[in-house]
């Protein structure tokens, strides 16, 4: 009976393993065609099972994209991309973190006030202002630098939230020792609030992280330039209608990919809980 | 006991420290500001900014014409215009399709790898992947696929009707843009709602489960009495949370197809920046935006008295 169990989970796993290679099959086939040289062998074996091979692979697509003197400088990109994303992510956790911080702890009246008001902006969708600010923007003169890409998203409703509901859930004792000795209210955060956050920064910035670097649409509507134009949006410029490098896209969107990927290997468990987390946003 | 050791430090540091209390007022201050500051520069100015602009003619390059108030010239403008009537019918079109789809796949998927002994920690990140994908790849992968004529699922559809259908112009059809956009935004995005259902079926004892075991109920039973039903308050907020993601429909549109063939995949996002970015009448569009957003908030609202009817029985 047992071992008649273990036999069908396997086979069932087996199965599932299958129908796995199946899903991920579009990623092979973007870094199988990033290893083929010639753009026209891509787009022939384009629809057949030789989509998924590649008998000499090289590595000629990565050295011409990465090179300094390519047409379309993907590094530039993806610094861009890199900055804003540390950016983002560092702002955020330090300045969403020490607004719900003080809207846990803090004494003044305002907070009572303070805090439904900042919950209540959350249902204002980052879509539906994103033109009127980039009017605003142009008009105030820092469109297109990093700054205006970096700045709109690190004081964000449902982030700062988070940090308030995590604070909360902090024992009072461990701050009481703190607050006898006379320590400010600075302190008591830098202290002792802000490095037992760590799982609620962990969480904060893989979500950010991840948000920041798909973003597309603002990016879209601010970088008028290259200078700091991340590679999400200069991908796609690439992509779309006319001729198309297929051989320098793919390896293009393989570097994109790299870093997330290499990242979720490493933190898979801590993805997976940040992403389960987001079910309580609403 | 420890709060109101906690209260008497408080206020015997007050009474007797009036300069320290001082000092934590401003550093209170302080710490908030920053946030408050950026809410007001980058939300709530252009959210406010937005509404009065809907009034006006701006354009974002100040032309000949000078900017002056309207009316609702811009709604009556925008809902006598049948492009945005279009993009309209076209989110819930794309909703109607993508949110069956995309939840039903991640619902099946969540309860093949909740039972799961053997390797479910390495199948539930292989089945995460597409999530981790920016979407911008996607699109740049999915092209390949719909390639037009010689693309991959223009091979399947040829071996599976054994040549007798031919190849489709897939992002160039009206008829088939939409779904083609639902098939790779489903296959992106299947993750999130996959997660969301795990920790949902992780809720349910199994005690139940065992005693349904005992009475002899079959797998499909199980799944109709005890883990549906239970799903309940899960299946409300994937819901909420899937149709306001779909509303926002716009990068694999932009970069795709454009809103083509013939606006056929046309949606309010694209209809918002064609007209303020493309068109640059800013007003407008600010017009359009504040439209959208009353739009997602109705949802965001059915969303709460739905919750909280489902709270109080």
């Amino acid at each position: 009976m047992i071992v008649g169990q273990r036999h069908k989970e396997m086979i069932k796993a087996g199965l599932l393993i299958l129908l796995g290679l199946v899903i991920v099959s579009p990623l092979v086939l973007m870094l199988v065609s990033s290893l083929k040289d010639d753009m026209y062998r891509i787009m022939e074996d384009m629809g057949s099972i030789k989509a998924f091979m590649v008998g000499d692979p090289s590595m000629n697509n990565y050295r011409e994209i990465l090179s300094s003197d390519s047409v379309q400088n993907f590094k530039r990109f993806f610094m861009n991309s890199i900055i804003i994303l540390a950016g983002t992510v560092t702002g955020t956790v330090i300045i969403s973190s020490m607004a719900g911080y003080t809207l846990h702890r803090g004494t003044l009246k305002i907070h009572k006030i303070l805090l439904p008001l900042i919950i209540s902006l959350y249902i204002i969708p980052m879509e539906s202002i994103m033109l009127p600010l980039m009017y605003q923007v142009m008009k105030w003169g820092i469109s297109d630098t990093y700054a205006v890409q970096i700045l709109p998203f690190i004081a964000s409703p449902i982030y700062i939230f988070l940090f308030y509901q995590f604070f909360r859930q902090v024992p009072v004792s461990l701050s009481e020792a703190a607050m006898i000795e006379g320590a400010s209210f600075w302190r008591i955060y830098w202290n002792i609030f802000f490095p037992i956050n760590r799982s609620a920064v962990v969480t904060v910035a893989i979500l950010q992280g991840m948000d920041a670097w798909n973003q597309y649409l603002w990016p879209l509507l601010v970088t008028q330039t290259e200078r700091v134009r991340p590679m999400s949006v200069a991908l796609a410029s690439f992509s779309g209608t006319g001729v198309i490098y297929w051989d320098r896209l793919m390896a293009a969107s393989v570097v994109m990919l790299l870093p997330v990927l290499v990242f979720f290997l490493f933190f898979q468990k801590f993805f997976i809980q940040s992403v389960a987390s987001t079910a309580v946003k609403g | 006991m420890s709060k109101n050791r906690q209260l008497s430090v408080r206020s015997a540091g007050s009474k007797s420290d009036g300069l320290l209390t001082g000092h934590d007022r401003l550093q209170e201050l302080m710490m908030i500001f920053p946030a408050l500051m950026l809410l007001f520069l980058f939300l709530m100015l252009p959210f406010l900014m937005s509404i009065e602009l809907s009034f006006t003619n701006q354009r974002l390059v100040q032309g000949p014409v000078a900017t002056k108030f309207i009316g609702l010239r811009n709604y009556v403008r925008i809902l006598s215009d049948h492009d945005f009537w279009q993009a309209l019918w076209n989110v819930v079109r794309f909703s109607l399709m993508v949110i069956p789809l995309q939840c039903g796949f991640a619902l099946v998927m969540a309860n093949f790898l909740n039972k799961l002994c053997v390797m479910k920690g390495f199948l539930r990140s292989l089945f995460f992947l597409p999530f981790i994908t920016p979407m911008v790849i996607v699109t740049v992968i999915w092209q390949t696929i719909y390639q037009y004529p010689n693309g991959i699922m223009n091979s399947i559809l040829e071996a599976v009707s054994f040549g007798t259908l031919g190849p489709v112009e897939w992002l160039g059809s009206e008829l088939w843009a939409m779904p083609a956009i639902v098939l790779l935004s489903a296959w992106q995005a299947y993750g999130f709602q996959m997660i969301i259902y795990l920790g949902g079926l992780q809720n349910i004892p199994n005690e139940i489960y065992e005693a349904a075991d005992i009475d002899g109920a079959n797998g499909w039973a199980q799944f109709r009495f005890i883990t549906w039903p239970s799903l309940l308050n899960t299946n409300v907020l994937i819901l909420i949370i899937t149709t306001i993601q779909a509303l926002k429909l716009f990068t694999q549109v932009n970069i795709l197809t454009k809103g083509g063939p013939n606006g056929t995949t046309n949606t309010l996002v694209h209809y918002i920046y064609e007209s303020g970015f493309v068109g640059q009448k800013i007003g407008y569009s600010a017009a359009s935006s504040l439209l959208l957003f009353l739009l997602i908030l109705g949802i965001f609202l059915v969303q709460r008295l739905s919750l909280s009817r489902l709270e109080n029985n």
